[in-house]
């Protein structure tokens, strides 16, 4: 891997929503790195921070109450942290863009789809109405519409189509790096395969980076080149795909796969992981984990995990390795 | 036992007492917060405990509507704060006297459409169907009319007095409390608990009016409170066009009409009636707007 | 959405009906008639009612409300008691004033309303936010009339900018446009602020903001876009009632239009002009109204779609 091909590079990102009953702590300090063409699944619970993680790389936190408390994320050489508002609505949907969770309602109601795809291409091109339009309904074709159908609005278009849609404005300029927020989670199972297809597809057509975050690990599987796990703010794990499903070491990635149905072994019970995510108003002093790890020790109560790398490729987030002897239930494949 | 039978009883009276104490009280709570909403009712309350004293202590024949020649349009000056108008009248007296028909006037054209409209809404509201249609859409008929043309003709039809000022004021936002009592019914409507009261057998009418109507209070208490505000600025409008309160009584919207015979050398008269009523109307206003946050602080957000 | 519009308007037919047949029943009630008013004091009671007979006035009132609806649909309301005058024509005779003064009036409304709406939804409880809402609130509790007094006491007796009375020049809109405007712009701030507080937080305007859209033209194009309906709607029926509800405005400027008319025909006990004037204004009221209602169907496909169905 040349170190040209990095796109995105985030180091110790934290971002805070501070509201008047007291600071969410959402993002704790993560680094994350983005290749050329390579996928990154995102994966956690529901309040992770794995949401407001991709708006900062976007810059759309909410503010107020989000704030930016640190770090940097560069994207090509340069800090997007330090851009003008004007540079930052240049990057937008140009370098960076994304794709929401929910087609419903991510599609403006009262403009057709073509003018929403073309209004992308305007902003970043120097081209005319009608070109921008034309451009706009080959790209309807290329995620499997009929470019006749540019001029209908979004209440005439199915679940499934508006989410390609969608897919259609974030790849309009062709992005270096393109951020799909559950891009599935909202459609029938039969489409999601349909969907995620596409995007692999176009990835690999545009050399893309993908960030894609989801909590299903089965969309991982499909996508997903590497993955890093989120809990409570921090990447707990991350690698290769092989790295983290097949050599698991943190006690909550094997939560989540515990969790999972597993069709080889039907009569097998389901384990959920007990208890729920830590407030993030008020995160535990130790590992935010350690108060549902069935692991957990005194240390890991008591003293925040320091990052350890396994591989070159592999890091885990726990301090029960601290222990040369430790294992996790889960085997290794 | 029999002891037992006493206690659960009257702790159980005690806890829905409670309960509905709670929820006046939460409403308060949020009201309070509200520091316009508060400012507006300290006004409002204010200038009632006022009208109340001025009835007690100013002698109409003498002190509102005698004429007293020598004195006639002074300007203000520590003798009359707001000065005297064209008989010699103190402005300030006549304000303080007529801030009873501004708020009688207001509060009962109110009611007249709180008792009309209200039921009416309540009723096509439980209803549906056909009469539902026939309410509403009579309401859609009166609505097109422009209220205070609605409220021109009565009076030109009636005569030009109080009552008749009263009810015109009233009929004119019928519609309004319709539709909402309406809208607000059909919220409520589907509930389980009203489900429940009509398996119980309960009747209709008392569907209606023990469970529905109190469960949907709060946006039209709301209506009610911000339709005084402008019942108010109509009722001040007709008579000020002669066709509501009629001279010599201190309404302020006709001293507003007698001010204005002198706006170009004496304008102090036509400032401060029209003051009074902006400042009553916004304290009325500024409750309404506090009465909705507090009911439903979704609509703040 | 032709066919929906000839609809809508068929619709409209007996609401007229309805409309005119409550405001003619009110007149109707009142106190003296033409014969009483036209004849003086020194015609006797048998030939007044002689009068009455042949002019048919003693015909039950269902036969004279559909006389004077046959009438209103040839144009004719009958004359003036007072000018002898034809109803019909003097109220067209004044109708481009009141136009002139609804539309300047609601043009003043909507260009204070909106960006202020706008602003207070965007910095919401912000101190922008809360001034706005007091300017609002004020603006709901200041009585047009006395408005406009205090406007000709200050701009026009004691800064002597604008005339105080009339309709002669573009000059003389002003003070009256303002007045009939101020009072409009606080509902429709209020709305514009609520319709915007809505939309603002919908999803699609991230997706607009992802794609490199600037804030302003997210919040001008796609937000204000997608709330324009509440918006458009307070403001139909604001110009509705100010084409019949600036009575006020136009008894203080003494503006002659059809406010005017129809309180100098009260004065006057001019009851045929007074009926047929407050008839024909809640019918231009009403068709204003609709015409609101059909342009939402432009600015909103779904409804459109609904309408084509």
């Amino acid at each position: 891997m040349k170190d040209n091909d990095l796109i995105i590079n985030i180091e110790n990102l934290i971002v805070h929503y501070e509201t008047e009953e007291g600071t969410v702590r959402a993002v704790n300090g993560i680094d994350l790195k983005m290749k050329k063409k390579r996928s990154i699944g995102l994966v956690g619970e529901t309040g992770a921070g794995k949401t407001t993680t991709a708006l900062a790389m976007l810059r759309l936190i909410p503010d107020p109450p989000g704030v930016i408390k640190n770090g940097v994320i560069v994207l090509n050489g340069e800090n997007i942290l330090d851009k003008s508002v004007k540079e930052m609505e240049n990057i937008r949907g140009k370098d960076i863009s994304m794709i929401f969770q929910d087609p419903m309602t991510a599609l403006n109601p009262v403009f057709t789809v073509g003018e929403q795809i073309a209004e992308s291409i305007m902003l970043h091109e120097d081209v005319s109405k009608k070109e921008a339009y034309e451009r706009a309904k080959e790209l309807l074709e290329m995620v499997g519409i009929s470019g006749n159908r540019a001029n209908e609005y979004p209440h005439q278009f199915s679940g499934g189509m508006r989410q390609r849609a969608i897919i259609a404005i974030a790849l309009a300029c062709q992005p270096k790096v393109l951020i799909a927020d559950e891009p599935t989670t909202a459609l029938d199972v039969t489409i999601q395969a349909q969907v995620l297809e596409l995007i692999n597809d176009l990835m690999e057509k545009h050399e893309t980076a993908l960030l894609m975050i989801t909590h299903d690990l089965g969309v991982v599987a499909e996508v997903c080149d590497e993955v890093a796990v989120m809990y409570a703010g921090r990447i707990v794990e991350k690698g290769s795909l092989e790295d983290v499903f097949n050599r698991t070491k943190h006690p909550y990635t094997e939560g989540l796969f515990n969790s999972l149905p597993n069709i080889k072994d039907r009569k097998a019970k389901l384990k959920p992981i007990p208890g729920l995510m830590p407030d993030p108003t008020n995160l535990p002093i130790g590992c935010a984990f350690s108060p549902r790890c069935p692991y957990a020790n005194d240390i890991c109560r008591e003293q925040k995990p320091v990052p350890r790398w396994i591989s070159s490729t592999h890091m885990v987030e726990c301090s029960a390795y601290d222990d040369p002897s430790f294992h996790i239930a889960r085997r290794e494949k | 036992m029999d002891k037992t039978n006493v206690v659960t009883k009257s702790s159980v009276a005690a806890s829905r007492k409670y309960k509905k104490n709670s929820q006046l009280y939460e409403i308060w709570r949020n009201f309070r917060k509200n520091k316009g909403a508060v400012l507006g009712l300290t006004v409002l309350s204010i200038i009632i405990i006022t009208s109340i004293i001025a009835n007690f202590v100013i002698d109409y024949e003498t002190q509102i509507i005698r004429q007293v020649v020598p004195e006639r349009l002074q300007r203000p000056s520590w003798k009359h704060p707001f000065g005297t108008d064209q008989y010699g009248r103190d402005i300030l007296l006549r304000i303080l006297y007529g801030s009873r028909y501004s708020l009688s006037v207001g509060i009962v054209a109110v009611m007249v459409s709180l008792a009309i409209g209200g039921v009416m809404g309540v009723i096509a509201g439980y209803m549906g169907g056909i009469i539902e249609n026939i309410i509403m859409r009579s309401c859609d008929v009166f609505a097109s009319i422009p209220a205070l043309l609605l409220a021109i003709c009565i009076t030109t039809a009636f005569g030009a007095n109080t009552l008749i000022l009263m009810i015109s004021v009233g009929v004119a936002s019928v519609p309004a409390f319709a539709r909402v009592a309406r809208a607000a019914v059909m919220t409520v409507r589907d509930n389980e608990y009203i489900e429940a009261a009509r398996a119980a057998g309960a009747t209709r009418m008392r569907i209606m009016f023990t469970h529905i109507l109190p469960n949907c209070m709060a946006p039209i208490m709301v209506q009610t409170t911000m339709r005084v505000g402008s019942a108010i600025i109509t009722a001040s409008s007709l008579s000020f066009l002669g066709l509501g309160v009629p001279p010599p009584a201190p309404e302020w919207g006709s001293m507003l009409s007698e001010g204005r015979s002198f706006i170009r050398d004496y304008s102090y008269m036509t400032m401060f009636p029209g003051l009074a009523i902006v400042i009553t109307v916004l304290a009325i206003n500024l409750i309404g707007d506090g009465l909705r946050d507090a009911m439903d602080p979704k609509l703040k957000r | 959405m032709y066919k929906y519009i000839i609809k809508r308007l068929l619709l409209l037919i007996p609401i007229m009906l309805a409309v005119s047949f409550i405001v003619f029943f009110i007149t109707d009630l009142a106190p003296g008639d033409v014969v009483d008013i036209i004849s003086g004091t020194e015609m006797s009671v048998e030939d007044k009612e002689k009068l009455r007979e042949e002019m048919g006035l003693n015909d039950p009132f269902v036969i004279r409300y559909f006389r004077y609806m046959s009438g209103l649909v040839r144009g004719d309301l009958g004359i003036s008691l007072v000018t002898k005058k034809d109803v019909f024509q003097v109220y067209i005779s004044r109708l481009p004033a009141t136009l002139k003064l609804a539309t300047a009036g609601t043009v003043v409304a909507l260009s204070i309303a909106i960006p202020l709406g706008i602003t207070a939804a965007v910095h919401q409880n912000s101190w922008r936010d809360s001034g706005s809402m007091v300017l609002g609130l004020l603006g709901l509790s200041i009585p047009t009339f006395w408005l406009g007094l205090l406007m000709i006491i200050i701009f026009s007796l004691k800064l002597g900018w604008f005339p105080s009375i009339g309709n002669e020049g573009l000059i003389s809109v002003v003070l009256p446009a303002i007045t009939v405007g101020s009072g409009q712009a606080a509902l429709t701030m209020r709305t514009t602020r609520s319709s915007m507080l809505e939309v603002i937080r919908q999803d699609y305007l991230r997706t607009a903001r992802a794609k490199g859209v600037s804030e302003k033209v997210v919040i001008r194009k796609h937000a204000l876009k997608n709330a324009l309906i509440p918006i458009l709607t307070v403001a139909g029926n604001q110009f509705g009632i100010a084409m019949g509800g600036a009575v006020m405005t136009e008894t203080v400027f003494a503006w002659p239009g059809i406010g005017r008319l129809i309180i100098d025909s009260i004065n006057n006990r001019d009851t045929q002009m007074v009926t047929g004037a407050i008839i024909l204004t809640t019918m231009l009221s009403s068709v204003v109204i609709l015409l609101i209602d059909i342009a939402y169907a432009f600015v909103d496909p779904r409804i459109k779609a609904r309408y084509t169905k």
